[in-house]
């Protein structure tokens, strides 16, 4: 007994002591507290409340009713809520036929559709605009400004510029497209078939200056030897293009694709200028959209459960994100 | 060294305590405020709670200003969801009654106002103002109508008379005088109807129906009369080519359009009179919207005052108080002169400072001679929803995609399936 305990002590005062510094710990605990209190718990908490039928915008009547929810047994309830109804919610988002999951799937469609076409095209401009800027030009300052001139606006003015530049008419998108013998719908906004698409332009047109940025400091650490010979062997500008540019730029490209794809989904402040009176849905983008369940629909359970559903296509993201430059790192 | 730093943050600490607890502590009023309008409102308001505090010692009044309409209202209920501190009172548009109320966001004034008081106000502008939502018969006061607007068709006078043209009285003229006066660069009428329930309105309480009664559960979306009412915007492009085409996101657009003369008539709020006459280079004329066989019809709209739930007695009679001031008919014609809102007072219509107005600006008057016409503003139960399924169908009519027969009578089925739940008593 005395032998273990001995033992131990020597092991403790050897080993195991030095190793327990208190200091490191309590210098992160600051930093743990903050990520626990705004991070992981509003995370959970919004996945407890996505179970929770809430509308505080409706009467606190007593009615028979099933909520409108899938699974749910009628029985008089008030229409308010609040009421513990489990995962109807994501039942409801599940099945296409039904009201909820309609409008979830047509929102997930937009989504999907805004997010490939914007990444790949706001990025092919900014490799673009990268390496026609890395050249050594009489004036190519001016357009460097010019290509990243529009990061440095908030979304909210890009987008109130575009709604006049979106004008039908006599606006500068509509003028500029009849030069090229466009003759089709004028409104851009308020337009089942071409909301989203003002959407896409006025994302691409923000954000191709800002990966630019990425692709110019990656081009400026190339090696210019590598170039110099390979000019020697007698490769052309397009064999240097994707022989080595492109193969060298691999992590950059990788970084501004995560980052591109996970800002496609955080944006919303250009649905709110443009597209908001657009009630039928067809611009609709996931974040809108429970924006707009929350706040003008209060319909809080839902909103919560879209808001579990984009927690985690970004949590997936990051750890894809995290799990590609790990391996690449090897 | 430390010590000393200790010593002065505690001093200063005591210091800063002691003038808080020291000083008679004033009741502070505060109240959201939304900037809706193309007027110095932060100026116009500073100027008011300096006057009123004045007059009224241990008063503190405090603007806070949050953003629009719809800012405000997600302000004041985000900070109750999350127990911050709430404002005494918040201006937020009339229509918004009933989910303020069933938020438990707004309480009754019935006890402050009195009925010589409520008196004075032009009924029309009380028509959102009431809600029985504890369904005993007898409806609740809410909502102090404050900053108020109508619908407006506005008219470039000197072109009808350069023209030989007068000023339509009925359906059948207002197209024919807007496609007399379309050109190939100007519009005869400008109807921006992108947020489309309000333009609307007019148009059907000028065929003989609004789409809403005084009820908060019933609406009127394929009544044959609302539904000409669809067909006349319809026909406005495709008859007599005297509007653009399908939906018109031009909001903001419309009010210098027609200053330029890029447009002969719109259909616009009160709201853009002072711009539209700082602006314009030309006689404005100034009228409800021409009625299907006759008469001016419009519709209401703007901000009512509020008081939020869980307000102190105290502060709560101290808010009474600045809300009767603001609302006094002094106060409200003030406040319309600056703004161009229409004042809510009828007592004001006789005030000195509102008749040398009008003498300078008869277009005043002639907005406010449409309170006479306006109906009730759309707003029922779950008016986000069923606001939603309107403009849906309305936009499926102006794009072409339904007959206006066949979008409102869907429009009319899911509305009814909305509001459903508040019938099953």
């Amino acid at each position: 007994m005395l032998a273990i305990s001995d033992q131990f002590q020597n092991y403790w005062r050897k080993r195991l002591r030095p190793r327990l510094k208190p200091l490191p710990y309590l210098l992160i605990l600051p930093t743990v507290y903050f990520v626990y209190l705004f991070t992981i718990l509003p995370t959970f908490k919004v996945l407890r409340d996505s179970q929770i039928y809430f509308h505080p915008n409706l009467p606190q009547r007593v009615i028979m009713t099933d909520l409108k929810l899938p699974g749910i047994d009628p029985a008089q309830r008030s229409m308010r809520g609040p009421h513990d109804v489990g995962w109807a919610y994501f039942r409801a988002m599940a099945d296409p036929d039904s009201l909820v999951g309609n409008e979830f799937w047509q929102v997930m469609r937009n989504t999907a559709l805004y997010v490939v076409v914007t990444v790949p095209t706001s990025m092919l401009l900014a490799f673009l605009f990268a390496t026609l800027v890395n050249r050594k030009l009489r004036g190519i300052g001016w357009a460097r400004i010019a290509f990243f001139y529009p990061t440095m606006l908030p979304m909210v003015s890009a987008a109130t510029i575009w709604n006049f530049f979106f004008t039908p008419d006599y606006g500068l998108w509509n003028s500029a497209l009849r030069l090229f013998g466009y003759s089709g719908a004028e409104n851009w906004i308020i337009n089942p078939d071409l909301g989203l698409w003002a959407l896409v332009i006025v994302a691409v047109w923000k954000n191709a200056g800002y990966y630019m940025i990425f692709y110019l400091a990656g081009l400026q650490t190339l090696p210019e030897d590598v170039y110099e010979a390979a000019a020697l062997d007698g490769a052309n500008w397009f064999v240097q293009l994707f022989r080595i540019t492109l193969p060298l730029l691999k992590r950059t490209t990788l970084f501004v694709s995560v980052i591109a794809i996970i800002g496609a989904f955080q944006t919303i402040d250009h649905a709110l200028v443009l597209t908001y009176e657009l009630v039928t849905g067809e611009a609709d983008l996931l974040l809108y959209a429970i924006y707009e369940q929350r706040f003008m629909q209060q319909n809080y359970g839902l909103a919560n459960a879209m808001t579990v559903v984009m927690v985690t296509i970004l949590l997936g993201l990051t750890l894809l994100n995290f799990i590609l430059t790990e391996r690449d790192h090897d | 060294m430390r010590m000393r730093l200790l010593l002065v943050v505690v001093l200063l600490m005591a210091a800063f305590g002691t003038t808080l607890t020291s000083a008679q502590e004033p009741v502070v009023v505060e109240i959201y405020f939304p900037i809706a309008v193309d007027s110095p409102i932060t100026a116009i308001l500073d100027e008011y709670s300096a006057a009123y505090e004045a007059e009224n010692a241990g008063v503190d009044i405090v603007f806070s200003f949050e953003g629009g309409y719809t800012d405000v209202k997600n302000k004041l209920l985000t900070t109750m969801e999350g127990g911050g501190d709430l404002p005494a009172l918040a201006i937020m548009l009339a229509t918004d009654i009933y989910d303020l109320r069933n938020a438990e966001a707004i309480v009754p004034l019935d006890v402050y106002a009195s009925e010589e008081y409520l008196a004075d106000f032009f009924p029309t502008w009380l028509s959102n103002s009431y809600y029985d939502y504890d369904l005993d018969g007898t409806p609740e006061l809410y909502g102090i109508p404050f900053q108020r607007s109508t619908v407006l068709l506005y008219t470039n006078l000197t072109l009808l008379e350069e023209n030989g043209l007068t000023m339509p009285t009925n359906w059948e003229e207002l197209a024919t005088v807007a496609q007399a006066l379309t050109t190939t660069d100007r519009w005869g009428i400008l109807l921006p109807n992108s947020w489309p329930y309000w333009v609307f309105q007019p148009f059907a309480i000028g065929a003989g129906q609004n789409i809403v009664t005084e009820s908060d559960t019933d609406v009127f979306f394929n009544t044959p009369e609302v539904v000409a009412g669809l067909q006349y915007w319809m026909d406005l492009f495709q008859t007599y080519q005297a509007t653009p085409a399908g939906v018109q996101s031009n909001w903001g657009d419309a009010p210098g359009l027609f200053a330029d003369g890029k447009a002969a008539m719109i259909i616009h709020s009160t709201g853009s009179l002072p711009s539209i006459l700082g602006k314009a280079v030309f006689e404005v004329g100034v009228s409800g919207i021409p009625g299907k066989d006759g008469g001016y019809h419009t519709v209401t709209g703007g901000g009512n005052l509020y008081m939020v739930a869980g307000t102190d007695e105290a502060t709560a009679e101290a808010a009474w108080k600045f809300v009767e001031w603001l609302t006094s008919p002094a106060q409200a014609v003030d406040w319309s002169i600056r703004t161009g809102y229409i004042t809510t007072r009828i007592s004001g219509l006789e005030l000195d400072t509102w008749t040398a107005y009008i003498a300078e600006n008869p277009q005043a008057a002639d907005a406010a001679a449409t309170i006479d016409v306006a109906g009730r503003e759309f707003s029922v139960q779950s008016l986000a929803a069923v606001r939603d399924i309107l403009h849906a169908h309305v936009f499926d009519v102006l794009n072409g995609v339904a007959t206006p027969e066949d979008a409102m009578a869907a429009a009319q089925t899911e509305a009814d399936e909305a509001l459903s739940m508040f019938k099953t008593e």
